[in-house]
């Protein structure tokens, strides 16, 4: 796209959207000192003068942490600002100011070379450091220099805490010490070059509710400071420099965003009731432990399903310990609230954890993964099973927290594990470790051969949870993420609905509870779809809780499951989208008629 | 002079978090208090690397020493102490060492 004038040009870059939302506003490029220090020789009657000016750096550096100590801990109420007192003992530390002082007085050089040259003989010596985590730990290092250079460098006149106007933070990686420094309230957006859903700039963004936008490729060369910055959380875009027409239309997108959440909060309370009295369950899917502070937000009804698998990507080496497994079940158990929490034991494939003797894969979505690797490989199931049984123990006698089993396709791998869970219950009794009696034990029905014994499961099953994202990849034989094929992945596919509808009815005839926690939850036309079928447990991602909140609050059950009937009639795709798609206006009217997807 | 040797158990070994708790206990106490590293089943199975930063012994006031010595689960240290309350901080320190930094 090309300006009037010729000299402006909008710009538009994609990302990952780390956290939902709109945000426009002036950039603000976190700049990075990194290889721009200039080595200059200093005379020998201004050596003492040097010193001093980094003493007084070093006295800034400690009254900035200290700040940022106390923000931190204000705005995230957790106790990661233990890293900040590392850094604190850091700049106190005697011998490295003694290095630094040194290596001014000896080398006759400027505070900032002296500093980053200290630092980096450290840092080589953290290199050759064996033990992945600690050596991770350099990065501390490397953060306090940065910050001391920062200061020397005289870049501190631009602390990110006294940012004179409401910005877009544009940014290589945001440091931890750094996103700290900055003021909540002042920050409109984040947009990052590093960085995954997971990583850290994400999850403090979830956490504060701020729109975000990660892993945009060499992002600080292509934005300055001052220029107008458009981010899109949800899609993952940025536009830089918009056109007016582009600006025009996401204010008024930002707008109806804003207006819905306030929409959002006022009916945060509400139940979630159909038109003709029938309550449903609202509950989140999570990943990360840090994202439990969202359950509030959006008044989840605990959590229907636990990624614990991504404690694996965040673990030092190697599956996360016992007790590292512990603390994060413990932390869920107590924050989940009554409703509870189910922990999917670990969908991982055998390739992740560099098993002795793994043969690679070639179609790793059919191989030793999830359930069939958690019973191959001896502990890693019974050392799971262990810390969930210990963290969910509650005074109340009553476990608080589930065990769901992945990818289940044979009934006797139900069998086996519930084998060993009841094993592990022995040992934790011999052994008298505290840890939760009865743990109710789920099966997650996500392949054909599941469906198919749908009867025989429920018997042995406490609950079902159906994962619809799987279930439509096996049961329609679509990879979707191979863009070949991936139009044909449909979860109103009428065989997708017919063996939903049959595992509804099998869990019904055995009468246990059903679960659906795949993105079915969270699109309104198909969540008509799933209550239509019999489905009022359902788990999505948390910001999807609103929406469908009000969209239960606007239907009545009655109607969708005359909608649901009619559709299981059908015989294509097409025909279900074309039905369902004229009679959903006069279904959720109030609905359609108000909400906005963006 | 007080010397005792004894395992690092928590999960994650001397990183920062247990690393500043040391610094500040062993500041709060007048003497000397040194730490080193003492060959352990931790430093068996990786022919020559040395593994670790610096074996010590190191001044436990200060942070980088502490963390340079790299000691990771299952590492063997030696805490010296010396000075008017060498007591009372070697109790203090071993204290804090056998309770896993209140980690795990």
């Amino acid at each position: 796209m090309r300006g009037l004038s010729g000299t402006i040009s909008e710009h538009r870059y994609e990302g990952i959207g780390a956290c939902q939302g709109v945000a426009i506003g002036p950039a603000f490029v976190v700049d990075d000192p990194r290889g721009r220090i200039v080595r200059m020789f200093i005379p020998k009657h201004q050596v003492e003068a040097e010193i001093k000016r980094f003493r007084e750096a070093v006295r800034l550096a400690q009254r900035q942490v200290r700040k940022a100590m106390a923000r931190f801990r204000e705005a995230f109420s957790s106790d990661r600002a233990y890293i900040l007192e590392a850094h604190l003992m850091m700049l106190r530390d005697r011998n490295l100011g003694r290095q630094i002082e040194d290596s001014i007085r000896d080398n006759r050089v400027n505070a900032e070379w002296a500093v980053r040259d200290t630092a980096g003989r450290l840092l080589s010596i953290y290199a050759k450091i064996t033990d992945d985590y600690l050596r991770e730990r350099g990065s501390d290092v490397a953060d306090v220099a940065h910050r001391l250079v920062k200061i020397l460098s005289g870049a501190e006149a631009r602390d990110l805490s006294e940012l004179a106007e409401n910005s877009i933070i544009v940014a290589d990686d945001l440091l931890p010490s750094v996103a700290a420094d900055l003021d909540p309230r002042r920050v409109l957006g984040f947009v990052t070059a590093a960085g995954g859903w997971a990583s850290h700039t994400s999850i403090i963004a979830r956490s504060v509710n701020i729109p975000a936008v990660v892993g945009v490729r060499n992002v600080t060369g292509r934005v300055r400071s001052g220029e107008t910055v458009i981010i899109d959380g949800t899609t993952g875009a940025i536009m830089v420099s918009p056109l007016p027409e582009t600006l025009r239309f996401y204010v008024e997108l930002r707008e109806r965003q804003q207006e819905q959440q306030l929409h959002y909060i006022e009916e945060r309370d509400l139940p979630a009731v159909t038109r003709d009295g029938r309550e449903v369950k609202l509950r989140a899917n999570i990943e990360l432990i840090e994202e439990i502070e969202t359950l509030q937000r959006f008044n989840a009804a605990g959590v229907g399903l636990y990624r614990s698998e991504f404690l694996y990507s965040q673990a030092a080496s190697g599956l996360p310990a016992e007790d590292e497994q512990y603390e994060a079940y413990k932390c869920l158990a107590d924050t989940c609230g009554e409703s509870g929490a189910v922990v999917r034991t670990f969908d991982l494939g055998g390739d992740k954890l560099g098993l002795e003797g793994f043969k690679p894969e070639r179609n790793p979505a059919l191989g030793l993964r999830a359930i069939r690797l958690s019973l191959a490989v001896d502990g890693v199931f019974r050392t799971q099973v262990r810390a969930i049984l210990r963290a969910g123990l509650h005074p109340d006698g009553r476990s608080r927290l589930k065990i769901l089993l992945p990818f289940v396709s044979n009934l006797d791998e139900v069998r086996r594990a519930k084998e060993i869970i009841a094993e592990v219950e022995r040992d934790l009794r011999a052994q008298e470790i505290g840890h939760a009696e009865d743990v109710e034990i789920g099966v997650m029905v996500e392949t054909p051969a599941a469906v198919i014994m749908a009867e025989s499961l429920a018997r042995e099953a406490d609950f079902f949870s159906l994962g619809t994202n799987d279930l439509t990849q096996s049961m329609l034989a679509v990879d979707r993420g191979n863009e070949n094929v991936d139009k044909m992945f449909d979860p109103m596919h009428p065989a997708v609905l017919r063996a939903i509808k049959y595992v509804a009815d099998s869990a019904m005839k055995i009468n246990i509870p059903i679960n659906v926690c795949g993105e079915m939850a969270s699109n309104p036309a198909q969540v008509i779809m799933l209550l239509g079928l019999g489905l009022t447990d359902l788990s999505m991602m948390p910001s999807a809780i609103p929406a469908i909140r009000r969209l239960v609050r606007s239907i009545r059950l009655e109607d969708a499951e005359k909608l649901a009937t009619h559709a299981l009639t059908l015989e294509t795709p097409a025909d279900t989208h074309r039905y369902v798609q004229t009679h959903l206006s006069e279904l959720g009217s109030q609905f359609f008629a108000t909400a906005h997807f963006g | 002079m007080q010397r005792f040797t004894l395992d690092i158990t928590n999960r994650l070994g001397l990183h920062a978090r247990a690393a500043a708790k040391l610094v500040k206990l062993a500041n709060s106490f007048r003497c000397d208090v040194m730490l080193a590293r003492v060959e352990s089943s931790a430093d068996r199975g990786a022919p020559g690397a040395c593994g670790h930063g610096q074996t010590g012994p190191v001044d436990a006031k200060n942070i980088f020493g502490i963390l340079l010595l790299a000691a990771p689960q299952g590492a063997l240290v030696e805490v010296i102490t010396e000075g008017a309350d060498e007591v009372e901080a070697m109790e203090a320190v071993r204290k804090l060492i056998e309770d896993k930094f209140g980690e795990d």
